[in-house]
């Protein structure tokens, strides 16, 4: 026998669940009686906002300040032993990932935050 | 419209619907109007935000959904503080706003025993009548992983009440 039908069958769908007598009739009054006059927006999205716009400066700061340093090796210079700028790249990236460590710790700033600040802006 | 009769009439038109899911979800009638109060109160304070384009009946039963799992979650917290022993069906049948007999006390009690997922999934589809698709948009799950969850929900309470006959 199909499972459903077993529980349908031994069961059913009745619904034995009471409430109190009149409950339904003031609920809607009682609903709203427990709204605030206002819907209350989270104080933090703007208490933090000037925050995350310098957050956001100072990652677009670091990106372009990534990308000068990364840019092609014959703009950096044409006399330049190729293999002196291949040995300085590992170096220069990992020094890159600790400003953007640094600058999170700095503004105590997560991922989390991040997304929050997005999600409110948009 | 002002916003807040706009909301007001939209309390009164779901208010009933949403306190029975709820109520099949947490079973007592407390905790149902406490859910319900919160899911109203968590609607309110987002409702300017809201997409029109979505569907308020899904909006406003993702919402009760949400809070019927969290007060659950702080019942079994509390339950587990208190080292409280007593089945579901016992505490259901001495409630007096339950009126189901033993095997209806008993079905409840082999709900609340599924993991969250399958309790909301098996609630929707089995009493409301909720078609897949529905709740797809409500869970922000597939069809076919709402669909396993029903077919082992099925499943297990099935094997409750043939372990006890």
């Amino acid at each position: 026998m199909n499972e459903e039908m077993y529980i349908q069958e031994k069961v059913g769908k009745r619904n034995p669940f009471r409430v109190p007598e009149g409950y339904f009739d003031n609920l809607t009054a009682q609903v709203m009686q427990n709204l605030p006059e206002q819907p209350e927006r989270r104080a933090k999205s703007v208490f933090m906002r000037p925050v995350f716009y310098a957050a956001a400066s100072v990652c677009a700061l670091l990106v372009a300040g990534a990308a000068w340093m990364w840019r092609p090796a014959a703009e950096v210079s044409s006399t330049a032993p190729v293999q002196a700028n291949a040995v300085a790249q590992p170096q220069q990236q990992e020094s890159a990932e600790g400003y953007f460590d640094e600058a999170a710790d700095y503004m105590m700033l997560d991922n989390h935050e991040i997304y929050a600040y997005l999600a409110d802006s948009y | 419209m002002d916003k807040r009769k706009e909301f007001e009439a939209l309390v009164r038109e779901y208010s009933e619907t949403l306190y029975w899911l709820i109520r099949r979800i947490v079973l007592t009638h407390e905790d149902a109007n406490d859910v319900l109060q919160n899911t109203f109160l968590k609607a309110w304070n987002a409702y300017d935000s809201f997409n029109r384009d979505s569907k308020l009946s899904t909006w406003l039963t993702r919402i009760a959904i949400n809070e019927s799992t969290d007060q659950l979650r702080r019942n079994k917290h509390l339950a587990s503080a208190a080292a409280e022993d007593l089945s579901v069906a016992k505490s259901l049948l001495a409630d007096e706003f339950f009126d189901g007999d033993a095997t209806e006390a008993m079905l409840q009690e082999a709900i609340a025993s599924l993991p969250e997922v399958q309790r909301t999934v098996f609630t929707l589809r089995y009493y409301e009548e909720m078609k897949y698709s529905e709740i797809s948009k409500i869970l922000n799950t597939s069809e076919g992983a709402l669909k396993a969850s029903y077919h082992i929900a099925v499943k297990k309470i099935t094997e409750y009440f043939k372990e006890r006959d």
